[in-house]
């Protein structure tokens, strides 16, 4: 059973159509990468999936369940969103933004309990980065930001996770350490789709790769799908200019 | 449900020894020959005791205190809010044209020889126009970030609306309306009874209400829309109901001292300086330290000289300064 | 003719009887251009109210209008050949609401302009001057010098004898203090706005009437002009007698627990003053205010007296504005009923 699924789906602005006949299915406990080139119509997928702009065409079904048909609150107690790590404007704490997560479990007018404070401490934990929880969020590390904004995540307690690009504008530790945690996660049971823009990533933690290009899906499958010509194809790159790039990709 | 961590009510409880001190102050000092002791004395002594310190401290000073209180605490928890939502440190409640709104609304009553309570009326009234053409405007734009389109409609609306003020300063008689319309725009608490507060009262009590209700909400309109909308918050619906909230007490607030400026602006920095950006800690800091603030300043206002100085010039005066070294020193850290 | 020949053509007539007194004081008058000969003076523009004011007294026939708009109530109590005068709007420089043009087609003879003169006013007359090419004369003097600019500008206009009868009655309501008030001055405060807050400070013009009346303006502060004040200032001053022009100001006062136990009304020194057709104490600052200043003086110092102030400010309508409203007229103004 998919917990995501996208059928002919139809993504795009009032008077600016990005993409249509898109079909896409993120199964239980799996890792579905996107691949593409900018401008491709990523982000605007991701708003759609996670409900924040309205398809044009098409359905998008999450849990079994229609999109339409999920209140926001209760949207987010089950799918979650992991952000590129931004910069973050305000001074709050590290343990302040991933309580964040828990708003859509709390009523309306009630602030985070001991509960919930409990939950984030031991998020920020799993993660390995629970020594961070009292410092700034605005003074850490890119790297670090990035976790933080998976624990935030997790302390949706939802159970599928959509990561945009969570590995851009990091250092190569940090990258290997998110790609880890990535990986701890399927362990423990999500559902993740990502993006990325390195297809070594995807390659090192993906069980599917879909290929985004225009605004059409024109290719998704197994690993193996990313050959040297497909990823050639799609980037718009030479074909043996990429085999020396990644050597670690099939030939078709 | 707890307000505030361990850390944090401490903090504010050390807040609240400036503010008491600022209100013992307030009391104590004023243009009335009345030594500290004797005002204090007085104050000891309670509303009925028949003597001139009695009605020195209880019926001059202590409404302009309590105005002071209320002023401040409403345009500081405003300010805190809108900085928030607007994703912005800099911003002030004046930013969606609330107060060129009330102040036309004042000018024109005066223009027109309206009663102290019209020109009131028509201030908060002019205030909350403004922030509904402003709100109207940028629905209508849908392409563009909504926060950003706000603040263009908000500095358009403003603008047009001050053009009003201007024109109705010429128009009006220099001998006797223009004086009353400048020294309104200047801002003061002289003229204030204790029946003004009887409306604005309650008008930021109801305003505050929501803000204090939504409190740990509101945090999150801090981070990108589709960020808080995935978080599970209905944006839209929370950032509409934050200005309605912030309007309402900023207009009271503005019809009752006029225009303050600064105090929605700064206070709120200091309070974050204080005990950070999370609204549920950062709202009663502001409330506490814009009370605060504004009765010291009065206090200045109507003690330093035989006559009033308005309001307006010695918040900027002390305002600005603190800007000025709170921008300085935010290149440094967080805000 | 410039200023100087104008000067000079003015030092001769002091063979005239009634200018002896004139030719010793120093010139009131500052004049660019060349204004006609008085006799020849048919169309006058007044460029301020005070100005307004000084003209229709002496000349009401030669006014072209209003510098502001005058309430219909104000219109009532004055001659019925002045009441349909329009408003023409004034000339103050940057705050002008006449447009240079249409002051042009008003084909005025002679422009005039009443109140304190500085170096600011003087190059806003000259530079009208300069661009209209009518005559334009500032007529410089406070209070004190009412009868001088009576004087002097009832010359200019052509009717001398009416601005010497005008001016013996500035002189008379402004003579000097001498015995009267001897032991003491009693301070006043001057009450504007409805919440009575805003007051002009000792030395301004808006609070001559005061000094005129051989009072002392209790408010002192930094500045010169009109402030706001706090009722615990107020309080401190502790004013004898407080006089003002708004009528919601002195049902306030009448009824509000603060001003009532202010010892001035407590003890019955809470005044009000009419402001039709021209405020008897202020609004506009001009020779408007010489009833006032009688009606104050009297107020404070001779209490005994039981003047029928009907009559008194009927006198002064007939003398100064040509026209003797009737009783029921006047006692309709606030502070006459």
């Amino acid at each position: 059973m998919s917990v995501l699924e996208a059928r002919g789906l139809a993504i795009g602005y009032r008077h600016r159509p990005v993409g249509e006949g898109i079909d896409l299915a993120l199964g239980a406990g799996e890792i579905l990468c996107l691949l593409g080139p900018n401008g491709g119509g990523k982000t605007t997928l991701f708003r759609t999936l996670l409900g924040i702009l309205p398809p044009l065409a098409g359905t998008a079904h999450v849990l079994g369940r229609p999109l339409d048909d999920w209140p926001r609150a209760a949207l987010a107690t089950r799918l979650a969103y992991v952000p590129q790590s931004h910069a973050g404007l305000f001074a709050f704490t590290v343990e302040e933004v991933v309580l964040m997560g828990r708003t859509a479990r709390l009523p309306r007018f009630a602030t985070p309990s001991a509960h919930d404070r409990a939950v984030a401490r031991e998020c920020l934990e799993r993660l390995g980065v629970g020594h961070l929880a009292a410092r700034i969020y605005t003074e850490i590390s890119g790297g670090e930001r990035q976790l933080a904004l998976i624990a935030r995540a997790l302390a949706q307690e939802a159970i599928v996770l959509i990561l945009d690009e969570p590995t851009a504008s990091l250092d190569f530790g940090n990258q290997l350490r998110v790609l880890k945690e990535i990986d701890a996660l399927k362990a423990r049971g999500f559902s993740i789709l990502m993006s990325t823009h390195q297809p070594e990533h995807a390659l090192r933690v993906a069980d599917r790769i879909a290929l985004l290009k225009a605004g059409r899906i024109v290719g998704q499958g197994p690993r193996a799908l990313a050959t040297a010509e497909a990823l050639a194809a799609l980037y718009g790159a030479d074909a043996s200019e990429v085999a020396r790039s990644l050597p670690q990709l099939a030939r078709a | 449900m707890k307000l505030a961590g361990q850390g944090t009510a401490l903090r504010l409880a050390v807040l609240s020894a400036p503010v008491f001190a600022a209100l013992l102050a307030a009391f104590a000092f004023g243009p009335y020959p009345l030594s500290p002791a004797e005002a204090l004395a007085a104050l000891w002594a309670g509303p009925s005791a028949e003597s001139d310190a009695a009605t020195v401290v209880w019926q001059l000073r202590l409404p302009r205190i309590l105005a002071g209180l209320l002023v401040g605490a409403a345009l500081s928890a405003a300010g805190a809010a809108y900085q928030g939502m607007f994703r912005n440190p800099l911003v002030s409640p004046d930013i969606l044209g609330v107060s060129a709104g009330a102040g036309l609304g004042a000018a024109l009553a005066i223009y027109f020889g309206l009663s102290l309570a019209a020109v009131q009326a028509l201030a908060f009234a002019g205030g909350l126009l403004a922030v509904a053409a402003v709100v109207f405007v940028a629905g209508q734009v849908r392409r563009h970030d909504p926060v950003l389109v706000l603040v263009l409609a908000g500095v358009a609306v403003g603008t047009l609306f001050a053009a009003g003020i201007s024109l109705v300063k010429v128009l009006a008689d220099p001998s006797v309306q223009l004086p009353a319309i400048t020294f309104w725009l200047l801002g003061g608490l002289n003229a204030v009874a204790s029946g003004d507060l009887g409306l604005a009262a309650p008008l930021i009590a109801v305003g505050l209400l929501p803000m204090l209700l939504l409190r740990w909400r509101i945090n999150l309109l801090s981070l990108s829309d589709e960020e808080a909308a995935a978080l599970g918050v209905n944006v839209v619906r929370l950032r509409g109901t934050l200005i309605v909230s912030a309007t309402l007490i900023t207009a009271a607030a503005v019809s009752v001292a006029g225009i303050v400026g600064w105090v929605g602006l700064v206070v709120p920095h200091a309070a974050r300086l204080l005990v950070g950006p999370e609204f549920s800690r950062l709202l009663p800091a502001s409330l506490l330290l814009g009370g605060g603030f504004l009765v010291a300043a009065d206090t200045l206002a109507r003690s330093a000289a035989a006559i009033e100085l308005p309001l307006g010039i010695l918040t900027a005066l002390v305002g600005a300064p603190a800007f000025l070294w709170l921008l300085a020193r935010t290149g440094r850290g967080g805000a | 003719m410039n200023r100087r020949e104008y000067l000079v053509a003015l030092a001769g007539l002091s063979a005239m009887p009634w200018t002896g007194a004139m030719a010793t004081a120093p010139a009131t008058l500052h004049v660019f251009g060349a204004p006609p000969p008085s006799d020849r003076v048919r169309r006058v523009f007044a460029a301020g109210a005070p100005a307004a004011v000084l003209t229709h007294v002496l000349a009401p026939d030669k006014l072209l209008g209003w510098p502001w708009p005058l309430s219909a109530e104000a219109r009532d109590l004055l001659a019925p050949a002045a009441r349909g005068l329009p408003m023409l709007g004034r000339l103050a420089g940057r705050g002008s609401t006449l447009p240079l043009e249409r002051l042009v087609a008003l084909k005025p003879d002679l422009i005039v302009d009443a109140g304190t003169v500085d170096a600011t006013y003087l190059s806003t007359a000259e530079r009208v001057w300069r661009q209209t090419g009518i005559p334009y004369v500032l007529v410089d003097g406070r209070l004190a010098d009412s009868a001088r600019q009576l004087r002097e500008t009832g010359l200019l206009l052509g009717v001398a004898a009416r601005g010497e009868r005008l001016a013996r009655y500035a002189e008379e309501a402004l003579s000097a203090c001498g015995d009267r008030a001897a032991r003491r001055r009693p301070g006043v405060y001057l009450a504007r706005a409805a919440d009575g807050l805003e007051t002009p400070l000792a030395g301004s013009v808006n609070g001559e009437c005061i000094e005129a009346a051989c009072a002392v303006n209790v408010a002192r502060g930094p500045g010169g002009g009109l402030a706001r004040v706090s009722r615990e200032q107020v309080l401190a001053w502790s004013p004898d007698a407080i006089v003002s022009q708004y009528p919601e100001f002195h049902a306030l006062a009448r009824q509000d627990a603060f001003w009532r136990r202010l010892p001035a009304v407590r003890d019955g020194r809470l005044f009000l003053a009419p402001s039709l057709p021209f405020g008897w104490l202020d609004g506009p600052p001009g020779v408007n205010r010489l009833l006032g200043v009688r009606w104050l003086a009297s107020r404070l110092h001779d209490l005994s007296a039981r003047t029928d102030w009907v009559d008194f400010a009927r006198d002064f309508h007939a003398l100064f504005y040509g026209h003797a409203p009737t009783r029921e007229e006047l006692m309709r103004l606030p502070g006459l009923t």
